[in-house]
């Protein structure tokens, strides 16, 4: 679809609206000021659509909104029709199974009337299995963990279920995981059950990441951001001044 | 030796279909069920046999395995070519006798006959109401043999194509076949195929779906080993009318015999000049190759399939752009099931007004299903689409068996739904079966009697599903182990007052949220237990009791006197010991020593054994 | 656990080119000489196409054919399909746990049998039906089944 500069009409909860064809609906309700909870979708990580919270209906149907492409005239989307409302609420009391000390999805379940089902307790681990920690490692330019098994017992594990090999201590994963349920420790480094050494800035000596992060983002790195402006703007002043 | 054009195709084809045909041949049934069976023992038996009496090398009187003759129940069988005899039972032990007694002088051999009333198959009531269509060959000839294949009328299609028809006018006849997808919902064939061919990519590919998973289903792996030149044919009348150059056949990994069949076939389609570089020398080329899965029922899915070709998990993707579009590494994908790619040459070759004359309006053509379960003759059966269920079931398949009665029929595996004994005149079409809350699935048939449990029947599908879930989306990842959950308890007496009604909104959301095609069916083989057996869920909720006898527990046997034979069957079953009697006197059941097992139940054969509930419960 | 004859990996992955595609492929082929997936062999893999080790790792987690504990040396697999399911499969599995000491997809702790199920055989008509080391017996009852083992 990607570059279709055709634009298509339609309404969002009654809200008329044109957007390039192919928009995103998520894009185009938030663009509009319509809330949509969200959970597995994260705006800087290629979307999965795999928790189904964002669920809205157009056609009779429910559709995952941070998926699904605009692409006729004349869309009518409702994202809090009653369905849509029954719909998480079914959605949130299964993903509250799985974390249901999260404060997130205990607002969004209170709102909604949602409930975690007894029945389901054994599965409490903290993490909804929404892969965003997988997604931004990949984004960050590794792989070092995966969603491993399927179903029930699908989980985020490191090759062989031990101390992932190619975890560089970046913490990515762990800032994306919208739970928490991701142990880690700044400083001194160490994620996964794995310890990590830090390099530090050459002046000021504040951390710039681990020795495999630097490593992999390719460029050698030895100051921090701000000492490294100040010794750049240094080193101009001592330039000799530009021949004619 | 290699065929350099259609014209050779066809003088080739011409010599085979005229060759010196043998006398009289024995065709040992190559069928899942009878190769379980021992029909590859039969078949050595009977070579063996041939050879003693001098035979061995005659091409007059041959024996040789086949594609699967149907009629499972009586397997292993062995087809009589060109008396029509069937022979059913059959042991390596009985191959002297075939091969002096048939094979040489044509006489029938009584003891061995599958229906000793009827020695012909074509007249027993299994074979009657069929039309075989996709089976044709079954039965005719030998699925490895690319020569048979040719001598039945095989490559006719791509030979017409090749020889004049374009892409577009191939393409066209498809879609005015009306041929709709075989492998689940029946989508039109045409759709895909006009999409696939006006798409835009760096490649294209088709694809067949060999990945038959539905517990009860084995049709496709009939298919598969039976008649393998016929699907990489209409592969290749699908690569030349899309633009592919490149083709995959996903088989399930638990069929490595149609792994086997499938590459032999491409090899000796390749050495022939039918598939490979410049097919029949017409400058389109087709490189195809067979893809073993890795045990996942989701793979089944076709976005799932298309990862597992990737070399990925079998994850679904979610599917607002469709395969045709963006399938096999984001390229345009012509992906069907094996059935459907199999209709496409005689479609191709005799155009889509003969195919519009087999079944009904919406619903043209012929589908095979596999008929199992509680029914008198379990097997592989091909009908008119638009048949009704009734003349499968009961026709075809004899009905229940002796002192049961039938109850449901289940159709399209654990994506589809079980229908009432009120439900036997229903057409059997796509747009039927999905407006009674099943689907046709692929095939599957399975038929239910009283002794089968509605809610177990339910805990199995989803037991199943559950075991299968790709694990990827919420509602059937945890939704489909709550359900399941629920319908435990119900079944182990442990139900609680609002179980059904819960799992009715279940499963109407899990229906509505999940996200690939197979979460969201999972739940229909509960909604349709639901609505079409309501009561047994009361009573498992309400009472704890399981009418059928099934749910261990959750019933007590009682012999009536007046039906019951004296015939003592319940008695040899009981493992407490507590069927009591003796001679021809009416047994009678001892409730302290009952286990409620169920043995009894299953075990006479005058339906005098019934469930009721126990004391003292409810 | 004894070591793993790398040779016989290396032989094993230049039967294909190095794409990703063929990862389940090599994968089978590994567990069909080795009866499981050794550490040592998927590290291989990984090398060998260029595939991050947790995604081998996650491919050898989703299939069941795949298995990162050695299989016992007599399969038994018991059906499960619909019709066998119908017709007592529960009642061989049962006999067979019992019997073996081991539940479904475990492997005894001498590593001499497995225990499996597979969801269906197509030998419906012979339900219920189990196969040992690949030959399919079928008409079973629970007594049958244990005379298999």
């Amino acid at each position: 679809m990607g570059k279709d500069t055709k634009k298509v009409s339609g309404t969002i909860d009654g809200r008329e609206t044109s957007v390039p064809r192919g928009s995103i609906l998520l894009r185009a309700a938030l663009d509009l000021g319509i809330g949509v909870p969200t959970l597995c979708h994260h705006p800087g990580l290629p979307p999965d659509g795999n928790c189904r919270l964002c669920s809205a209906e157009t056609g009779g149907r429910l559709v995952a909104s941070c998926l699904y492409p605009l692409r006729d005239d004349g869309f009518v989307v409702q994202t809090r029709s009653p369905l849509v409302v029954e719909a998480r609420r079914f959605v949130l009391g299964l993903l509250l199974s799985r974390a249901p000390a999260d404060g997130y999805l205990l607002g969004l379940a209170g709102e909604y009337g949602a409930k975690a089902d007894p029945r389901l307790a054994d599965g409490a681990d903290g993490c909804v299995r929404c892969g965003r920690c997988l997604r931004a490692c990949r984004a960050a330019g590794s792989e070092a963990i995966a969603l491993v098994g399927r179903g029930w017992g699908r989980k985020v594990a490191g090759p062989f279920y031990e101390p992932p090999i190619d975890c560089v201590g970046c913490l990515a994963c762990a800032q994306a995981c919208p739970t928490g349920a991701i142990a880690f420790s700044e400083e001194p480094r160490s994620i996964w059950g794995r310890d990590f050494g830090l390099a530090r800035c050459g002046s000021c000596g504040a951390i710039l990441g681990t020795p495999g992060e630097l490593a992999r983002s390719g460029v050698e790195v030895t100051l921090c951001p701000s000492c490294r402006r100040r010794e750049y703007s240094r080193a101009v002043a001592s330039l000799p001044p530009a021949q004619s | 030796m290699r065929l350099s054009d259609p014209i050779e195709l066809e003088a080739l084809r011409a010599v085979l279909a005229q060759g010196p045909a043998p006398v009289r041949r024995l065709w040992v049934c190559g069928g899942p069920g009878c190769l379980a069976a021992g029909a590859g023992r039969v078949q050595e038996a009977l070579q063996a046999a041939a050879g003693e009496m001098g035979l061995a090398a005659s091409v007059e009187y041959r024996t040789d395995l086949t594609g699967c003759l149907g009629l499972c129940e009586r397997g292993p069988l062995v087809g009589v070519e060109p008396e029509g005899f069937l022979y059913g039972r059959v042991g390596p032990g009985d191959a002297m006798e075939l091969v002096a007694e048939t094979l040489l002088a044509g006489r029938l051999v009584g003891r061995l006959a599958a229906d000793p009333d009827l020695p012909a198959g074509s007249d027993q009531p299994f074979y009657r109401p069929q039309t075989r269509l996709v089976m044709r060959r079954f039965g005719r000839v030998r699925p490895d043999s690319l020569e048979d294949y040719l001598a039945s009328g095989g490559y006719a299609a791509l030979g017409l194509a090749l020889a004049g028809l374009s892409p577009g006018e191939v393409s066209r006849r498809v879609e005015e076949s009306g041929l709709r997808g075989r492998g689940g919902g029946g989508f039109p064939a045409g759709r895909k195929w006009a999409s696939c061919r006006e798409a835009k990519g760096p490649a294209k590919y088709v694809v067949a779906n060999g990945d038959e998973g539905d517990p009860g289903a084995f049709m496709n792996r009939s298919l598969m080993e039976g008649d393998p030149f016929s699907i990489i044919e209409g592969l290749t009348l699908g690569a030349y009318a899309i633009g592919a150059g490149k083709g995959f056949i996903y088989v399930r990994h638990e069929y490595p015999l149609s792994v086997e069949r499938l590459g032999l076939a491409i090899g000796e389609a390749v050495s022939r000049g039918l598939l490979g570089p410049d097919i029949l020398g017409s400058g389109f080329s087709l490189d195809l190759e067979t893809v073993e899965g890795g045990g996942a029922f989701v793979c089944g899915e076709s976005t799932s399939l298309m990862a597992s070709i990737e070399g990925r998990e079998g994850q679904p993707r979610v599917k607002y752009v469709r395969s045709t579009e963006k399938g096999l590494w984001d390229c345009p994908t012509l992906l069907q099931n094996v059935e459907t790619w199999a209709n496409v040459p005689p479609i191709v070759e005799r155009g889509p007004d003969w195919f519009r004359s087999l079944g009904s309006d919406r619903n043209p053509g012929t589908k095979v299903f596999s008929l199992v379960g509680q029914v008198r003759r379990s097997g592989l059966v091909e009908m008119p689409l638009g048949s009704p269920i009734r003349a499968i079931v009961k026709d075809v398949g004899g009905g229940a068996r002796p002192g049961r009665r039938l109850k449901a029929v289940q159709t399209g595996g654990p994506s589809g739904g079980c229908l009432p004994d009120g439900a036997l005149d229903l057409p059997l079409d796509f747009d039927s079966l999905t407006a009674a809350g099943a689907i046709m699935g692929s095939g599957g048939l399975i038929v239910m009697d009283d002794l089968s449990c509605m809610v177990d029947v339910a805990r199995y599908f989803t037991g199943f599903l559950m075991g299968e879930s790709c694990g990827k989306c919420a509602p059937c990842r945890e939704g489909l182990v709550l359900i399941h959950r629920i319908l435990d308890g119900l079944c182990r007496g442990h139900g609680r007052r609002g179980d059904a009604a819960e799992l009715s909104r279940l499963a109407d959301m899990l229906s509505r949220t999940a996200l690939c095609g197979l979460g969201q069916s999972a739940a229909n083989p509960l909604l349709s237990t639901l609505r079409h057996f309501g009561e047994e869920y009361r009573e498992h909720e309400e009472e704890g009791f399981c009418r059928s006898g099934r749910c261990q527990g959750l019933f007590q046997p009682l012999i009536d006197p007046e039906a019951c034979t004296g015939c003592g069957a319940s008695q040899k079953v009981c493992p407490a010991g507590a069927v009591r009697g003796a001679g021809k006197k009416p047994r009678e059941v001892d409730a302290a020593g009952c286990v409620s097992c169920g043995a009894c139940l299953q075990a006479c054969r005058f339906g005098a054994a019934k469930a009721v509930p126990r004391p003292g419960r409810g | 656990m004894a070591s793993v004859d790398l040779n016989l990996v290396d032989e094993i992955l230049r039967t294909r080119p190095p794409e990703p595609r063929h990862l389940l492929a090599l994968l089978q082929e590994i567990q069909a000489r080795f009866r499981y997936l050794p550490k040592e062999a998927m590290l291989a893999v990984a090398g060998y196409l260029d595939v991050p080790l947790a995604r081998v790792f996650s491919v050898a987690g989703f299939y069941k054919a795949l298995s990162l504990t050695p299989k016992g040396e007599r399969l038994v697999t018991v059906c499960q399909g619909t019709a066998c399911h119908l017709r007592g499969a529960s009642g061989l599995v049962g006999a067979l746990e019992k019997r073996l000491g081991i539940g479904l997809g475990q492997t005894s702790a001498d590593g001499r049998y497995g225990l499996e199920s597979v969801n269906c055989l197509g030998a419906c008509a012979l339900a219920p039906v189990a196969t040992v080391d690949g030959t399919v017996h079928g008409h079973l009852s629970p007594s049958k089944a244990l005379e298999l083992v």
